[in-house]
C-alpha cells in the first residue's frame, strides 16, 4: 500500500520537479544577532565600566602598597566587590539576551507561527525564511546560556522564550537542538551529546519535517540519545546509551530501551547491561507505582551495596589477574584490512606547543591592547570630566565586538604566517604513516593540527561564531559560505565540501585515522548539495556524490565511495534507497509504535504560506 | 580540531544541581580564582603603569595569559580543598544508589559536581590542554600527559587511565551514570595503548584491556570488560577481530588492502550489531503481523 503510494506520486510530479536554492536571509540574520549583541551589553557594560572607573582604578590601582590595600577600607571593599560585580554583570547580560530574544521571537511568530508539518525545502517561501530566522535567532542565546558559567539558566531561557517547554527538576546535559518545539517533562535527565531535533532536513531540496517532541515525565537518556522530529516518549522510560529513534516513534514508557532504532529491553537484559539486581528492579517498579515504598527500595539498594562492598574487599586480597589469552592465530590479509573506524585525536599533545600559542596570543594581544589603549586614553580622569566618558562608555559593546575580532584575525593571520614557513619545511601529504615520534610525517601533522587548533578554537567560540568558516578557508580547507559546518567536528585539511553542503549536529569528519601504530591520511571529498546526517562518523578517504544524503548515526569506511544521488544509512552507511525527495509526497507522515511494533501512515497538511500549498496537492 | 558549539562538551561534570543551594560552592569559587587574578593585575599596575606605559601595555596580553592560569590553579586548589571537607562528612563510594533527593549518596555527588564545575570549566575554555590533565589529576583521575582526552567527555573520579590513551570525538568515559530512578557509580579502568574511537559510551565499570580498540559508534555495559589487544565494535561492544595493528612495517601493506565490498562488511556488521537473541520468532507469526499492519493502514487510510 505504501509503495503504491510512493509510486502514484511520482507519476504524477515527474515532469516539473522543483529545484530551487533556499534563501539565506543575511540581513535579517545579522540584524537580529547584532540587536541581541549590543542590547545584551549595554547596561552591564556602562555598569561595569562606572564600577571600573569610579572606584576600581583610584582606589585599588592608586593604592600603592599591598598592606594598606587590605587594612583601608575603601580598597579592600572595592577590591572584594570586583568579582561580584563581574558575576553580575555577567548574569545581566544573560538575562538581557534572554529577553531581547523572547521580544524578537514574539514578533516572528506573530508573522508566520510555529506550526507542526513538513515545511518544501525546494521551493521559496516565506514559512521556510521565518523558519530560518528563528533557527538562527536561537543559536546565540543557546550557546551562551548552555555552554556558559551558568548552565543551570538554559531551562529558564528556553520556557521564557517560549520556544520549548521544559518542566521543573529536569536537567539537560550539553548537547544540541533541545532549544524549540519541544516538550519536556518534570524530573528528567537528558545525558551529553544527546540530540533531540524538532526540525530535521533530508536533503537540500528535500523537505524540512518539523514537528513538537513530547518527553514525558521522569525520563533519563543515557548519553547519544537521537531523536527526530514528532517522537513521543512516555513517562519514566529510560533508554540506554545510543537508543535513538527516527521520525515519529512513540514509545509509551515505563520500561528501559535500547538499540538502534530504539526498543523494549527485557528483565535479563536490565540484568546484564545494567548490573542491577532482579530484586532491585522489582522494588523499583513498586516504587514507581506507589512513592509510599520508597524505604524499601531503598533499603534493598542499601543492602547490596553494602554486600557489593564485601566481595570487592575479599576478592582484593585472593583473586590474581588470570589472563588466559586465546591461541595466537596466524595473521591472514581480512586482519589487515581497515574495515572499522577510530578517531584522528592526537595522542600526545606536549608542552613545546607553547612555542607557537605564546607569540600568536601575545602579538594577537598587543593590537587588541592597542586598541583599548586609543579608546581609553582620556586627559581627564571620569571623575573630573564625567561627559568625555559618555560615548566610551555607551559605545562599549561595539569595542567588545570589533576588540574579539580583531584578536581573531591577527590569530589567524599570524597562524597562517607560521603553518605556511612549517610547510615549506615539510609538505602535508596523503598516505600511511608510522604515528611514533621520530616519524616526520607524523609530528608535521601534530604540529600542523595543534597549530592550527587555536584560531579554530577561537573563531568557534566568538560571539558570532559562524565565522569559522574565514578559518577553515584561510587554514587549508576548501569549501564556501554557502556550506554549513557549524556543529560538527572537521579536521582541516585534505577535506574538500562543495556547494550548500550540510553537515549535522555533532557529526565528525576526519581525513586522518589513527590506528594501532599507523597514520592515515587520505583525502575526504563531499561533493555539492550532500547532506550529511547528525552524529554521523565519516572516515578517511570517504568521497559523496551530489545531491547524496547520508542519514544520522551512520559511519562510513575507509575510503568509501557513496554514489550519487542516493540515501544511505547504517554502520558503515549502505544504499537505502534513491534520492527523491524533492519529487515526494508531503501530506502523509509515517508514526511507529516502539512498543507495538506497528507502523501507521496519517495526513497531515503541508507547512507553507497559503497561495503555495496548491502547488503540492 | 575544531570545537562545534555542539561536539565538545564543555565541562566533565554532570549539571545536576539536586538543591539549589548548592551552588554557593561554585560563586566561591568564581569569587577566589577572580580574586586572585585582581590582585596580579595590581602587582603588575603598580609596576610598570605609571613608569613605563607602553611596557605596559606591550606586556599585558601575556599578563592577562598569566591571570587566567592563575585564576584557574587557585580554583583548583580551593576547590580541591572543599572536596577534601566535603569528603570528610561523607566519602564517595561506588554503587547503585537511587535518584532521589533523599538519597545521601546522590546528593554528596550532586555536590561534588558542583563544586568541580568552575574549575574545569575554565581550564577547559582554554585552548591548550595542559591545564584539562591538572584538574584531573588533583581530583582524583588517574592519568597521565601522554593521553589525548579532550574531545570527549570524560568523568572526574572512579577512573584510572593508562599511558597513551586516545578518546575519540565526542566519545564519553562514564564512572556515574543515571538511568531512570537509579544512579550507578562504578569504577572505570583503562589501559595503555587503548584507542575508542569516536561517539563512543564507556559505561560505568568497564575494563578496557591493553592495546584494545573500540570501534566508532559502540557502546559498553556496565561492569563489561573487554580483553586485551582485541578491537571491539557494536552496541553493546563484541569481539571483532585481533588487533594486529601494533605490528612493524606494515606501511605497503596497508596501503595496498582496503574494503572492497561494503555491503558484505554491512551484513559482517549487521550480525554484530544488530543480533536479537532474545526474540525468535517464526516466519509464519512474522508474515502474520505484517497482514495486520497492511490491514491497519489501509483501515487508517480510509479514514482520513
Amino acid at each position: 500500500m505504501v509503495v503504491e503510494i510512493e509510486e502514484n506520486c511520482r507519476e504524477k510530479e515527474i515532469e516539473e520537479v522543483l529545484k530551487e536554492e533556499v534563501d539565506l536571509q543575511f540581513h535579517w540574520y545579522l540584524f537580529s544577532f547584532f540587536l541581541i549583541y549590543f542590547g545584551s551589553f549595554l547596561i552591564p557594560g556602562i555598569i561595569f565600566m562606572l564600577y571600573y572607573q569610579i572606584f576600581f582604578i583610584p582606589n585599588v590601582m592608586g593604592t600603592k602598597t599591598i598592606i594598606s590595600l587590605f587594612t583601608e577600607l575603601r580598597p579592600l571593599i572595592s577590591l572584594i566587590l570586583m568579582p561580584f560585580i563581574i558575576i553580575s554583570c555577567y548574569v545581566l547580560h544573560l538575562f538581557f539576551i534572554a529577553i531581547i530574544t523572547r521580544r524578537l521571537w514574539a514578533i516572528t511568530e506573530k508573522k508566520s507561527p510555529t506550526v507542526d508539518g513538513i515545511i518544501p525545502r525546494n521551493v521559496r517561501s516565506r514559512t521556510l525564511n521565518y523558519y530560518h530566522i528563528r533557527s538562527f535567532m536561537i543559536k546565540y542565546p543557546k550557546y551562551l546560556f548552555t555552554k556558559g558559567a551558568f548552565p543551570w539558566l538554559a531551562n529558564w531561557c528556553f520556557n521564557l522564550l517560549k520556544s520549548s517547554k521544559i518542566g521543573k527538576g529536569t536537567t539537560i546535559e550539553e548537547q544540541v537542538c533541545a532549544d524549540k518545539n519541544i516538550d519536556i517533562g518534570e524530573n528528567c535527565y537528558i545525558g551529553v551529546n544527546s540530540v533531540l531535533t524538532s526540525h530535521l532536513v533530508d536533503g537540500i531540496f528535500g523537505n524540512i519535517s518539523y514537528f513538537k517532541i513530547n518527553i514525558g515525565d521522569n525520563v533519563t537518556f543515557a548519553g547519544l540519545n537521537n531523536f527526530a522530529s514528532g517522537c513521543k516518549i512516555g513517562s519514566n522510560s529510560s533508554l540506554l546509551p545510543w537508543a535513538s529513534g527516527g521520525k515519529h516513534y512513540t514509545v509509551t514508557g515505563d520500561n528501559f530501551y535500547s538499540g538502534l532504532p530504539l526498543r523494549k529491553i527485557f528483565k535479563k537484559k536490565i540484568n546484564e547491561y545494567l548490573g542491577i539486581p532482579q530484586n532491585i528492579i522489582a522494588e523499583e517498579k513498586k516504587f514507581r507505582k506507589d512513592p509510599n515504598n520508597l524505604q524499601d527500595l531503598k533499603k534493598a539498594l542499601e543492602e547490596y551495596n553494602d554486600k557489593k562492598l564485601k566481595i570487592i574487599e575479599k576478592s582484593d586480597t585472593n583473586v590474581e589477574e588470570i589472563n588466559d589469552p586465546e591461541p595466537e592465530t596466524p595473521s591472514s590479509n581480512a586482519d589487515f584490512v581497515l574495515d572499522f573506524t577510530t578517531s584522528s585525536a592526537i595522542s600526545h599533545v606536549g608542552i613545546k606547543f607553547l612555542i607557537f600559542y605564546i607569540p600568536i596570543i601575545w602579538l594577537s594581544g598587543i593590537l587588541v591592547s592597542c586598541f583599548w589603549y586609543e579608546w581609553t586614553k582620556h586627559e581627564l580622569s571620569i571623575q573630573n570630566d564625567p561627559m568625555s566618558w559618555v560615548p566610551t562608555i555607551i559605545f562599549l559593546p561595539i569595542v567588545l565586538f570589533v576588540m574579539n575580532f580583531i584578536f581573531i584575525f591577527g590569530c589567524l593571520f599570524i597562524t597562517k604566517l607560521f603553518l605556511i614557513i612549517i610547510n615549506m619545511i615539510h609538505k602535508p601529504k596523503e598516505g600511511v604513516f608510522k604515528a611514533e615520534v621520530g616519524n616526520n610525517d607524523f609530528e608535521f601533522w601534530c604540529l600542523r593540527t595543534e597549530l592550527k587548533k587555536l584560531p579554530i578554537y577561537i573563531t568557534r567560540n566568538s560571539p558570532l561564531p559562524y565565522i569559522d568558516v574565514w578559518a577553515f578557508r584561510w587554514l587549508g580547507l576548501s569549501m564556501g559560505f554557502s556550506a554549513h559546518l557549524n556543529d560538527a567536528w572537521c579536521d582541516t585539511e585534505f577535506v574538500e565540501l562543495g556547494r550548500r553542503v550540510m553537515v549535522g549536529q555533532g557529526a565528525v569528519i576526519m581525513s586522518s585515522m589513527v590506528v594501532g601504530k599507523y597514520l592515515f591520511i587520505k583525502k575526504v571529498i563531499l561533493d555539492d548539495y550532500v547532506v550529511v546526517g547528525g552524529q554521523d562518523t565519516i572516515a578517511p578517504g570517504t568521497i559523496i556524490g551530489t545531491d547524496s544524503v547520508i542519514g544520522a548515526l551512520s559511519t562510513t569506511n575507509y575510503g568509501q565511495v557513496l554514489e550519487d544521488g542516493w540515501i544511505y544509512f547504517g554502520i558503515p552507511g549502505v544504499k537505502l534507497k534513491e534520492n527523491r525527495y524533492s519529487e515526494s509526497k508531503r501530506e502523509f507522515i509515517r508514526k511507529v509504535d516502539v512498543d507495538d511494533d506497528k507502523k501507521y501512515e496519517i495526513k497531515h497538511d503541508v507547512n507553507i504560506d497559503d497561495d503555495k500549498k496548491e502547488r503540492f496537492k | 580540531m575544531s570545537v562545534p558549539a555542539s561536539l565538545r562538551c564543555g565541562p566533565f561534570t554532570p549539571s545536576v544541581l539536586v538543591k539549589k543551594r548548592y551552588i554557593i560552592f561554585y560563586i566561591a569559587l568564581i569569587w577566589v580564582s577572580f580574586f586572585a587574578a585582581l590582585l596580579e593585575l595590581w602587582v603588575y599596575w603598580q609596576f610598570l603603569y605609571d613608569w613605563k606605559p607602553i611596557h605596559f601595555w606591550i606586556f599585558i596580553p601575556l599578563v592577562f595569559f598569566l591571570m587566567y592560569v592563575t585564576a584557574v590553579l587557585v580554583s583548583i586548589v580551593f576547590a580541591r580543598f572543599l572536596l577534601i571537607m566535603v569528603n570528610i562528612f561523607h566519602k564517595p563510594r561506588t554503587g547503585i544508589f537511587l535518584r532521589h533527593p533523599s538519597d545521601r549518596d546522590y546528593r554528596y555527588w550532586s555536590i561534588r559536581n558542583t563544586i568541580k564545575r568552575w574549575p574545569i570549566w575554565l581550564s577547559h575554555k582554554f585552548p591548550f590542554p595542559f591545564l584539562d590533565n591538572i584538574c584531573f589529576k588533583m581530583f582524583g583521575v588517574k592519568t597521565t600527559f601522554s593521553n589525548s582526552l579532550f574531545e570527549g567527555w570524560i568523568d572526574t573520579e572512579f577512573i584510572d587511565i593508562g599511558k597513551k590513551v586516545v578518546i575519540g570525538q565526542a566519545s564519553i568515559i562514564q564512572s556515574a551514570i543515571i538511568m531512570g530512578n537509579f544512579l550507578i557509580i562504578k569504577k572505570t579502568i583503562i589501559d595503555d595503548h587503548v584507542k575508542v574511537g569516536a561517539h563512543c559510551v564507556v559505561m560505568p565499570g568497564t575494563h578496557i584491556g591493553e592495546k584494545s580498540i573500540l570501534g566508532a559508534g559502540s557502546f559498553t555495559t556496565v561492569d563489561q570488560k573487554l580483553e586485551s589487544g582485541w578491537i571491539y565494535i557494536g552496541t553493546p561492544a563484541k569481539k571483532y577481530k585481533r588487533n594486529r595493528f601494533f605490528e612493524d612495517n606494515l606501511e605497503e601493506k596497508l596501503e595496498s588492502l582496503q574494503v572492497v565490498d561494503v555491503d558484505e562488511l554491512r551484513m559482517k556488521y549487521e550480525e554484530i550489531f544488530f543480533m536479537r537473541d532474545d526474540k525468535h520468532v517464526s516466519l509464519r507469526e512474522r508474515l502474520k503481523k505484517q497482514k495486520e499492519i497492511f490491514k491497519d493502514e489501509k483501515r487508517r487510510l480510509k479514514e482520513g
